[in-house]
């Protein structure tokens, strides 16, 4: 026998107990890296290299506010701006929908190649889909998840604008961060609401990133005082404008979580105490054999410790096999396109339950040092 | 080297008080005896005499208020908690009324627990466990559970245990109060066997006049006084 079998054979006495533990450390560990997950994922948007060269330009007053079509002419000679294009969201539903479930824009596609420079796409398809104006370009996680092909038909109910949409799918793209949206022809929105001269939104590419600030600035000076004044922003800075459309979501995840974490350490630390109660006899007999307070010390906080490292061993690993694996597009209805349990994240949850560990054996830890051992004798006869 | 008649246990002027709420409560009262190498003393007296406390003080897990605590020569009294704790584990076998195994340890772990305080590695400690169970002859029970065995093999177990450091010294506090006539007797032949072959010096609370028979040495006590032996 060693030490470590005695703290094996201890922590494993009773084992329904050291079930229910390890359980509950585990789901627990489980629920806060999904919840820190899911704040990560809502409030740090993906982000790519290209996006930073990315600039939207939306109306000032507010984005549901558009911009009129005639702004186009104005931007293409800001200097620094290498490519522009209408970037209009028509928020249709595919097929029987009642939501959204990914997102579609309307685009000029002859000049929006030069926008989605991270995205793979086969140049013949591309072409195609410039000649073809009842055409889209679709993200392959769109094409992955309905089971869709080039070719095929798309049909959608307008939710914001007053028509639908019948497309052909002409390319597929993939390689960016969010492989789920749809780009049509803005010719063909302008078709079918009557030409309004209007878009929802403008999106540039600047030369460089050291750039940006400048055409910001020019974009927003451009239009200033007029009937329609923009704001100018990066793609990353537009993103997070979204995030903030949330409420604050990342006070209301880190409450959630302390509050999972402080449950599970009432838990722990009861389940820990009441195990080294039940003992109390057992470690007196130990000091009366020669067991140093230090020892006993390091037998409880290794059981304790053990028990939460399975626990969250059991939980964070449960949690990444689970959102690594399942087919997040449809449980989530396509609103989050991506769930990725990070390492960092990981860790911060193995960090807890370590720490855990440790707070839980704390209490039992000082009972039993300041138990004399005749105090403890006095317990068995 | 110590000579053979010298005290192995020497005690002089021990006084132990307890404080119960606001009263002083006197435990021991200018207590001194001398013990030598091999005999088995028995404690007697009645319940509240102090033999109990007499036993704890000499095996070092109660301290004195006042007196002279010397086993071996070492003043027990002086020793740090810490100091003590190791001190116990080389000199000190325990045997309780109670048995007080570890439960989810075999018989054999359970013998082999106070080595892993030791400089021992794994086979010697085996070896020594080995040695002790079958000194008691229990090496048949080596893989059994505590609750496998009847409570005179439970005892034996703890006989093995308190005896497998290889220690000066055994206190058994009513090592018979929960076993039948037969384990009675078989637990204090045991004992006594360690006295006469292995030269141990066992010191023995029981209030059980039978039991007593098979010591070298009675000790009575009343109110905290020796007062026969």
């Amino acid at each position: 026998m060693t030490r470590l079998t005695f703290i094996a054979k201890n922590s494993l006495r009773n084992g329904r107990r050291a079930l229910l533990t390890v359980s509950s450390v585990a789901v627990s560990c489980a629920l806060l890296v999904t919840l820190l997950t899911l704040q990560r994922e809502l409030t740090v948007p993906p982000e790519s290299e290209a996006a930073s060269l990315r600039i939207i330009a939306r109306n000032k007053v507010s984005l549901a506010q558009p911009l009129p079509a005639k702004q186009l002419a104005t931007i293409e000679k800001i200097p620094g701006v290498v490519a522009v294009t209408p970037f209009t969201f028509f928020g249709g539903n595919f097929r029987d929908e009642t939501v959204t479930s990914f997102p579609q824009f309307a685009v000029d596609p002859a000049r929006f190649r030069e926008l989605l420079v991270e995205g793979k796409i086969i140049d013949g398809d591309y072409v195609e889909w410039v000649k073809d104006r009842t055409g889209c370009l679709v993200g392959a996680d769109t094409v992955k998840r309905y089971g869709l092909k080039i070719g095929d038909r798309m049909r959608f109910t307008g939710t914001l604008y007053p028509c639908d949409l019948d497309l052909r799918i002409s390319a597929v793209f993939q390689g960016t961060v969010d492989d789920r949206g749809l780009f049509f022809h803005h010719k063909l929105l302008d078709e079918a609401t009557g030409d309004l001269g209007t878009v929802g939104t403008w999106y540039l590419r600047v030369a460089s990133a050291e750039a940006a600030n400048d055409v910001i600035s020019r974009v927003n000076a451009a239009f200033a005082n007029s009937s329609a004044e923009v704001r100018a922003e990066t793609e990353r800075a537009f993103q997070m404008g979204f995030v903030s459309m949330w409420g604050n979501v990342k006070i209301l995840i880190t409450s959630i979580s302390s509050v999972v974490v402080f449950t599970l350490i009432l838990v722990t630390v009861s389940t820990m105490s009441m195990a080294i109660r039940e003992r109390f006899r057992e470690l007196a007999i130990l000091k009366a054999l020669g067991f140093q307070r230090r020892e006993i010390f390091s037998f409880i906080l290794a059981e304790s410790f053990g028990l939460a490292c399975l626990g969250a061993g059991i939980g964070i690993g449960g949690a990444w096999s689970f959102w690594t694996f399942i087919d997040l597009q449809s449980l989530t209805r396509g609103f989050l396109p991506y769930f990725e349990v990070t390492p960092r994240i990981m860790a911060t949850g193995a960090t807890i339950a370590a720490l855990l560990g440790i707070i839980a054996s704390i209490a039992p830890s000082i009972a039993v040092g300041r138990m004399s051992v005749v105090d403890g004798l006095k317990t068995l006869d | 080297m110590a000579m053979a008649d010298e005290p192995i246990v020497s005690i002089r002027d021990l006084y132990k008080l307890y404080r119960q709420g606001e009263i002083d409560v006197t435990a021991l009262d200018n207590v001194s005896i001398d013990i030598t190498r091999g005999e088995f003393v028995v404690l007697m007296g009645p319940s509240g005499s102090g033999k109990s406390t007499l036993l704890h003080i000499i095996a070092g897990v109660d301290r004195a208020t006042r007196g002279k605590v010397l086993v071996q020569g070492i003043n027990v009294a002086n020793l740090t908690e810490s100091e003590l704790a190791d001190w116990r584990n080389q000199n000190v076998g325990f045997v309780f009324q109670s048995f007080n195994l570890i439960p989810v340890l075999s018989a054999f772990e359970n013998v082999e627990l106070p080595l892993l305080l030791t400089q021992l590695n794994r086979r010697q400690r085996r070896q020594q466990a080995q040695a002790a169970l079958e000194l008691v002859g229990l090496s048949d029970r080596a893989h059994h559970r505590p609750d496998q065995l009847s409570g005179g093999q439970q005892q034996r177990v703890a006989i093995a245990r308190a005896l497998v450091t290889d220690p000066v010294l055994i206190v058994a506090d009513e090592p018979t109060g929960n076993l039948d006539a037969k384990s009675a007797a078989d637990v204090l032949s045991l004992l006594k066997g360690l006295t006469e072959q292995a030269d141990k010096t066992v010191l023995m609370v029981t209030h059980d006049p039978k039991a007593a028979s098979f010591g070298t040495r009675s000790l009575h006590l009343e109110k905290g006084e020796i007062v026969a032996g």
